[in-house]
């Protein structure tokens, strides 16, 4: 008798450190809901359709991941210098929106490895006479600010000194200034470029040449010692590469070419 | 609810605090700039409302109507994508200085129409039995009173002028406080300890420009 007290107390005391110690990941399935903070200013990764439904490559994503934890994912509409405020004010769980892994991010957030990848194009209209990269030079430029494309824009135009870069607040605001003439150009991902010509709402943008600022692998990004969950994200990253839902996701959204390559040859991450 | 594993990382904030110290300078600069334009324009739409004569009365009305009854957001976007639309492009510096000036000169219009109220005709009348001329009157005698009057209201305006300046981050604005941070927000992501640093340098600005304020009217509103 003596004994069940004992090992009921230990079990106890055993339960209550356990749930101490839970984890976000816990969290997370235990309240049978995912929130992911996700970029609607930012297609075709993520906006909003006719009915203001969230749509777009990030937000399949998390429904794919909600899927398989198995809980109901929500979308928490977070523009992009919103995104650490989210994660730590408890808004938001994780945040897929498109978010550039450089080493002075990681020493405040967690990031899972790299879940997709960007190039960079130069945006212009037909009458700027802009065609290449070096183009820019001189040139009153913008972009979003804070995104991985407009922090490389602005080191490079403070390298050449001369011209001004300009950040705006929204992508829509960028493709205003330079349709209406307030800038030249700017430096936008690929698959940005080809959306908003595609849409033909600015039918005097053009895309010229690649931007020279290398690969911009993004990553899910999550509280930084929530080592459970990036752990848990890491592994769906490689799933839904490995199950062939990434190629289904970039043929869906994106179309066209072969979806980029997420590593990096010759070295782990 | 807030995590509190979130580590606050005061130094690795500290370490801009330089380039936070330049954008607060082009904050301060903005903001007097805009005073000094508002209040003259200011100036002029109040005696401009009380005038007799309706090509004068109806486009300062106008103007104070607008610049009171729409957000100053607005007036800084209109300024920049607004006349960008008809092929007048003002940079992000311009556009945001001229919103906050025209929103300066609305409000202070007002400020500065009720201090003449306060203002006995007699002294007019006085001024002008001394033999000077209108013009003289009003700025010799008429107008350093309004600014006596009108002074505590236009402190007011003053703070309110430079947290104003804040805005220019939604025309492009990238070398004033707010778009220095919001820079080094998307490098480092330390938000909180920046727009913590980012909300004393304001509180710090606009008690200086409070006291530079006082320090003229002490100069200036002595008898």
């Amino acid at each position: 008798m003596k004994h069940t007290y004992v090992l009921a107390a230990a079990l106890g005391l055993s339960l209550a450190a356990g749930a101490a110690q839970a984890d976000k990941l816990d969290d997370i399935i235990s309240s049978g809901v995912l929130r992911c903070a996700v970029t609607l200013d930012f297609p075709p990764m993520g906006s909003r359709d006719d009915n203001n439904a969230p749509i777009g490559f990030d937000v399949d994503y998390c429904n794919d991941l909600a899927e398989a934890l198995g809980v109901r994912a929500e979308i928490v509409d977070t523009p992009f210098p919103d995104r650490i405020p989210a994660l730590v004010s408890g808004r938001a769980d994780i945040g897929v929106a498109s978010t550039s892994d450089t080493l002075e991010r990681a020493k405040t957030v967690g990031f899972s490895i790299p879940y997709f990848a960007f190039t960079n194009v130069v945006l212009t209209r037909d009458d700027t006479g802009i065609e290449a990269f070096e183009d820019l030079q001189g040139r009153n430029v913008g972009s979003v600010a804070g995104v991985f494309e407009a922090l490389a824009l602005e080191e490079q135009m403070d390298e050449w000194g001369g011209g001004t870069f300009r950040p705006y607040q929204s992508q829509a605001d960028v493709f205003l200034a330079l349709s209406q003439g307030q800038i030249e150009a700017t430096v936008v991902t690929s698959t940005v470029a080809s959306a908003i010509v595609e849409s033909g709402n600015f039918p005097n943008l053009v895309i010229g040449s690649e931007a020279p600022f290398g690969i911009d692998y993004v990553g899910i990004i999550a509280m930084r010692q929530e080592y459970g969950l990036i752990n848990y994200l890491n592994l769906f990253v490689n799933q839904q590469v490995r199950t062939g839902r990434y190629a289904e996701l970039y043929e869906k959204w994106l179309g066209g070419a072969t979806p980029p390559d997420l590593t990096v040859r010759g070295v782990y991450y | 609810m807030f995590d509190f594993s979130y580590r606050f990382q005061w130094a690795q904030a500290m370490r801009h605090l330089p380039r936070m110290l330049e954008g607060a300078l082009v904050t301060l600069e903005i903001a007097i700039l805009s005073l000094v334009v508002g209040i003259a324009i200011a100036v002029l739409l109040a005696v401009a409302r009380d005038s007799k004569y309706i090509w004068l009365r109806a486009p300062a009305t106008a103007w104070v109507e607008v610049a009171r009854n729409t957000p100053a957001l607005f007036q800084i976007y209109m300024a920049h994508f607004g006349l960008g639309s008809f092929g007048i492009y003002l940079s992000p510096y311009t556009a945001l200085l001229a919103g906050i000036a025209f929103n300066n000169a609305g409000y202070l219009a007002e400020t500065f129409r009720g201090a003449l109220r306060a203002i006995p005709e007699t002294q007019t009348r006085a001024g002008r039995s001394l033999g000077m001329g209108q013009a003289q009157t009003f700025r010799l005698i008429v107008m350093p009173q309004m600014f006596r009057v009108a002074f505590l209201p236009t402190t007011n305006q003053m703070v309110w002028a430079i947290l104003m300046t804040s805005l220019g981050v939604t025309v492009g604005m990238a070398t004033d406080l707010t778009g220095i941070v919001q820079n080094l927000n998307a490098r480092t992501f330390r938000t909180f300890e920046l727009f913590a640093i980012a909300a004393v340098l304001y509180y710090l600005i606009a008690k200086t420009v409070m006291l530079g304020a006082q320090l003229i009217a002490w100069r200036l509103f002595r008898y």
